[in-house]
């Protein structure tokens, strides 16, 4: 008599969890993302622009002495963005990115993740470009800037507000170190801090490959 | 609505590069020339209404001119004329892609020549200009000015702590070296300090490498250090004070440095030398140096000074200075360059 019990109180306190995660599934896990930051280096400007894409979510349990004592869900995204800052006298930087993002999301809400992927960018010059011809012309050149390849790298925190209170957008507070080459036949790399809000839109809600599983250790 | 936003893109950008000329007092603006794969940043400040120009060539190769750029020099030069940071290739905000393979001596002589034209073409070819060579600049000025012509374009030339032959510079560091370590262990001044520097004289005594040059131009700065009288400075110190107010891009200052002091283009410099062409200048000329200037000794000054045929010329040494002197004595220095320019201009 007593093992039955055990073993139902155990199902049923493994159900009591498993309702919890299920609360988070049901937030931004299957839907699109819009994301939309301020992306600078410290005192130069700039914005970020994009869209996530989710490949796949895994809620965990981890129990200690058969207590839940965490429930986290692992997400993973491919995310495109839109970038650029200002750095006067220097160059405006736009730069399109493609990154993969793992983000780990607890049940209180908060939120870590690291991001890489590479990039494209196009500078502007900070300023009026001369170009003088070998008999001394001087003419002025339209758009002067370059192409270079980038590789961004980048980890932070936030926290998303679907877990909670149930409204559909997360914070986010990132460090990226993005790197652009070749730069003067060598590699220049500037770290980006970006601050932003990540929306979620009932009206872009997907179907992803793998549906959300839970998956419990003890 | 893709019209609008390509559109507003251009505005955008086009905003950022719409050229802007002032003439007055008070003037900061920067401008790029493309030359040979660089983008080279140019910085005009102080008064552009004087049509007084002062060209500082910086040093290295590869040390930014925002380290130049300083409240004192604008206050006590700039109110007066215009002063001119142009950051040389692959050094400074100057930008581009691959480009490392420009990076050589004809090619900088020709990005001055060019940066001069646009000067000339923006403020006016009535104007006054003056080089003004630092350390590395030094070299890059001597290798101008004795072109065919060059000298031409300037009304005259600032020679501080310049060097304008690298082999003769190495011999007469390790000669400075020895000198003043054998005088301050004689005077029981830092002796653990200057053992190391005086034994490696010692045992190295010409016909260097590239290695042994670097090694005496580390021992070179050291040795600064290890003088009381001079006034040190820190670099650290300067970046501090100067990389937000003067919007200075660091990592790419760094990147660029990094890139340059580790190039094959100090291969060439090793061997290079105007000290036979120096004949060949005429325009008016001032030769400032540091007492305690051991990278480039006060004997290297000695040799420009009395190689040069410019009938004006003066050559001053501080007293207190190093290497340095725009930094370690600037009033002296101020005093001097804002006596030569308008006595000239």
């Amino acid at each position: 008599m007593l093992k039955p019990g055990i073993f139902l109180i155990a199902v049923l306190y493994c159900t009591l969890c498993y309702a919890q995660c299920d609360s988070i599934n049901d937030s931004s896990a299957r839907e699109l993302n819009l994301k939309l930051s301020y992306n600078s280096t410290v005192i130069y400007p700039g914005m970020s622009a994009g869209m996530e894409y989710p490949l796949n979510n895994m809620n965990m349990q981890v129990f200690r002495n058969h207590k839940p004592v965490r429930c986290v869900r692992k997400g993973k995204y491919i995310s495109g963005n839109l970038n650029w800052y200002h750095h006067p006298d220097f160059h405006d930087n736009l730069y399109l990115t493609v990154e993969w993002v793992m983000r780990r999301t607890r049940f209180t809400g908060f939120v870590s993740e690291f991001s890489v992927g590479p990039g494209f960018s196009r500078t502007f010059l900070g300023g009026t470009t001369y170009k003088v011809d070998d008999i001394g012309n001087v003419s002025v050149v339209k758009l002067a800037g370059y192409n270079y390849a980038l590789v961004t790298i980048g980890g932070g925190f936030g926290y998303d507000f679907s877990i909670v209170k149930h409204l559909p957008f997360s914070t986010v507070a990132k460090l990226n170190i993005i790197s652009m080459f070749p730069y003067n036949s060598t590699i220049y790399f500037r770290p980006v801090f970006e601050f932003g809000i990540r929306y979620s839109p009932g009206w872009l809600k997907i179907k992803i490959k793998k549906e959300p599983v839970s998956i419990s250790k003890y | 609505m893709r019209k609008v936003v390509f559109i507003s893109l251009i505005l955008l950008f086009s905003g950022c590069q719409k050229e802007q000329i002032t003439i007055s007092g008070k003037v900061s603006e920067a401008f790029y020339v493309e030359n040979a794969g660089a983008s080279m940043r140019v910085l005009v400040q102080g008064n552009t209404a004087s049509k007084t120009f002062i060209l500082f060539i910086h040093g290295g190769p590869g040390i930014s001119s925002y380290f130049y750029d300083t409240k004192y020099i604008n206050k006590n030069i700039g109110d007066k004329y215009a002063i001119v940071y142009w950051d040389q290739r692959n050094a400074g905000a100057s930008q581009g892609t691959v480009n490392g393979g420009n990076l050589h001596l004809d090619q900088m002589a020709d990005d001055l020549k060019k940066v001069i034209e646009v000067l000339k073409f923006r403020y006016g070819q009535d104007m006054s200009l003056f080089l003004l060579g630092h350390s590395f600049g030094g070299l890059l000025a001597a290798d101008f000015i004795t072109r065919p012509g060059y000298q031409d374009m300037i009304k005259g030339l600032i020679d501080v702590d310049g060097s304008h032959n690298y082999p003769l510079n190495d011999t007469l560091t390790r000669e400075a070296l020895l000198t003043e370590g054998n005088y301050q262990i004689s005077q029981d001044r830092n002796i653990n300090n200057w053992s190391p520097i005086v034994s490696y004289c010692i045992s190295h005594k010409g016909n260097f490498s590239l290695e042994e040059s670097q090694q005496l131009e580390t021992y070179a700065t050291q040795a600064e250090n290890y003088i009381d009288s001079i006034k040190h400075i820190s670099v650290v110190n300067i970046v501090l004070k100067y990389s937000i107010p003067d919007k200075i891009p660091l990592t790419a200052v760094i990147c660029n440095f990094l890139y340059t002091e580790d190039s094959n283009f100090n291969k060439e410099l090793d061997v290079t030398q105007f000290s036979t062409s120096l004949n060949l200048v005429t325009v008016p000329a001032l030769v400032l140096w540091g007492k305690y200037d051991f990278t480039c000794p006060l004997a290297l000054g000695e040799d420009f000074y009395n190689r040069i045929s410019s009938k004006d010329k003066r050559i001053a040494i501080s007293p207190k200075s190093g290497h340095n002197m725009i930094f370690q004595d600037k009033q002296f220095f101020c005093n001097e360059v804002d006596a030569f320019v308008m006595s000239h201009k």
